[in-house]
C-alpha cells in the first residue's frame, strides 16, 4: 500500500518505521525538520516538510496515489481537516485519524471520520487490568 | 442579525466592534484568556456577549449561544480551526450562514468544497491588488522619482465593461489621463480617438492615481 502519515511525533514515526518494514511505501509529513529526523536512517520512507492541510504539501507527498492517509498530528482540527481533504477531495480509500481530546469524538463521529482516541484506549486498558470482567463494586 | 464570531484577534475584534455599532447582536468566542479580558474590557457594549473557550468544541459553542446564531464568522489565525468551527455550526447546530477567513489562499477551494458558504482571504485580495501594478512597479519607480503623482497601470477590459466596443473618443476619459497603448493578442496598438476597445484587450493607461483607479475600474467592471 501507499500510505501517507501526517505528523511525525512518537506515534507517526513509530507507525512509519513499522509500515515501511512490512514493505509498504510510506511518506511522512511534518512542519518540523527536527521531528522528521525521528525517522532515522533505518526507515525507508519519504519525508515531506510542511503542513498536512496544504494541498501543495499533500500532493508532494503523493496524495493522488495514496491508498491510505493517517492523521496523527497533535492538533485535532488539523487531523480533521487533513482527513476531510484526503477523503472528500482526493477520494483516498482509507483515512484514519487520532482524536487527542476525547471531547472531540462527537465531532469526528458526526463527520463520519474514522478515529482512534488514545485517552479511551488507555482508560479501557487500565480499567480491564484493574477490574477483570468489568464487575461492579 | 445574531452573529457569532470565533476568534477575538485583530480581525475578530474590529469585526465585533463594527457590527455592534450597526446594532447586530454579537457573540464572541476567544480561547486565549488574556485576549478575552482585553476585548471584554475594551468592547464594552450591550450588543456584544463574550465566551472564553475553544470555539471548535461543541459544548463551548452551545454555552456561547450558537443555537441563537443565524450567522457564524470564523476568523482565528488558523485555517483548520476556522473550518472546524464553520462545519460544526452548520452540521450540528443548523446555522444558516457560515463565513470563514483563510490564511492560505489555496484553502479557498478546500473550504468551499467542504461546505463553508463564504470564504475570505486577505492574502488573495492583497495579492490581486499588487498583481495589477506589479509589472509596472519599476516603471512607476522611475516616474515617482522624476514626477511625483503620475503612474502607469494596466487593466484588462472585461466582457461586461460599459466601455467595451466604444471608440476612445467617446469614453469621456478624465483630464490628466491618457491611454498609452492597447495590447490585443500579440499586437501593441498605439491608439487614437477612433480605436475601439474589445473584451480581452489590455489597456495601458497613464495618469494621476485617482483618475487611473476610476478608469481601470470601469474597464474591469463585470
Amino acid at each position: 500500500m501507499y500510505i501517507i502519515i501526517a505528523g511525525c511525533g512518537r506515534v507517526g514515526s513509530a507507525l512509519a518505521a513499522r509500515l515501511s518494514m512490512e514493505g509498504h511505501n510510506v511518506a511522512v509529513i511534518d512542519p518540523s525538520d527536527e521531528n522528521l529526523e525521528r525517522l532515522g536512517s533505518g526507515c525507508n520512507c519519504a519525508a515531506v516538510t510542511g503542513l498536512p492541510i496544504d494541498e501543495d504539501v499533500l500532493r508532494q507527498a503523493g496524495i493522488e496515489q495514496a491508498d491510505a492517509v493517517i492523521a496523527v498530528t497533535p492538533d485535532d482540527n488539523t487531523n480533521l481537516m487533513a482527513a476531510q481533504i484526503a477523503r472528500q477531495l482526493y477520494r483516498v480509500p482509507q483515512v484514519i485519524t487520532r482524536a487527542y481530546d476525547s471531547r472531540r469524538k462527537q465531532v469526528f463521529d458526526s463527520f463520519g471520520i474514522d478515529f482512534v482516541c488514545p485517552t479511551d484506549l488507555v482508560a479501557d486498558s487500565v480499567f480491564a487490568k484493574l477490574i477483570p470482567g468489568g464487575k461492579k463494586a | 442579525m445574531r452573529i457569532m464570531i470565533i476568534g477575538g484577534g485583530k480581525v475578530g475584534y474590529y469585526l465585533a466592534k463594527t457590527l455592534a455599532a450597526e446594532h447586530h447582536s454579537i457573540m464572541v468566542v476567544e480561547s486565549d484568556p488574556v485576549r478575552c479580558q482585553r476585548i471584554v474590557r475594551e468592547l464594552n457594549s450591550k450588543y456584544i456577549e463574550f465566551t472564553c473557550g475553544d470555539g471548535t468544541v461543541m459544548h463551548i459553542l452551545e454555552e456561547a449561544g450558537i443555537l441563537r446564531a443565524e450567522t457564524l464568522i470564523a476568523v482565528t489565525g488558523r485555517d483548520q480551526n476556522n473550518l472546524a468551527a464553520c462545519q460544526l455550526a452548520k452540521s450540528c447546530f443548523g446555522v444558516k450562514m457560515t463565513i470563514a477567513r483563510v490564511n492560505n489562499p489555496k484553502n479557498i477551494r478546500v473550504f468551499e468544497k467542504l461546505g463553508v458558504d463564504s470564504v475570505v482571504s486577505s492574502t488573495d485580495r492583497i495579492a490581486g491588488i499588487i498583481n495589477q501594478e506589479l509589472d509596472w512597479s519599476e516603471v512607476n519607480l522611475l516616474f515617482k522619482a522624476r514626477t511625483g503623482g503620475v503612474r502607469i497601470r494596466e487593466a484588462l477590459v472585461s466582457a461586461g465593461s460599459p466601455l467595451r466596443g466604444r471608440r476612445l473618443a467617446e469614453l469621456g476619459l478624465p483630464q490628466g489621463l491618457i491611454i498609452v497603448s492597447v495590447l490585443r493578442g500579440s499586437e501593441a496598438i498605439i491608439p487614437n480617438g477612433e480605436t475601439t476597445l474589445e473584451p480581452g484587450d489590455y489597456v495601458v493607461a497613464m495618469g494621476g492615481a485617482e483618475q487611473l483607479a476610476e478608469v481601470c475600474d470601469a474597464f474591469t467592471r463585470e
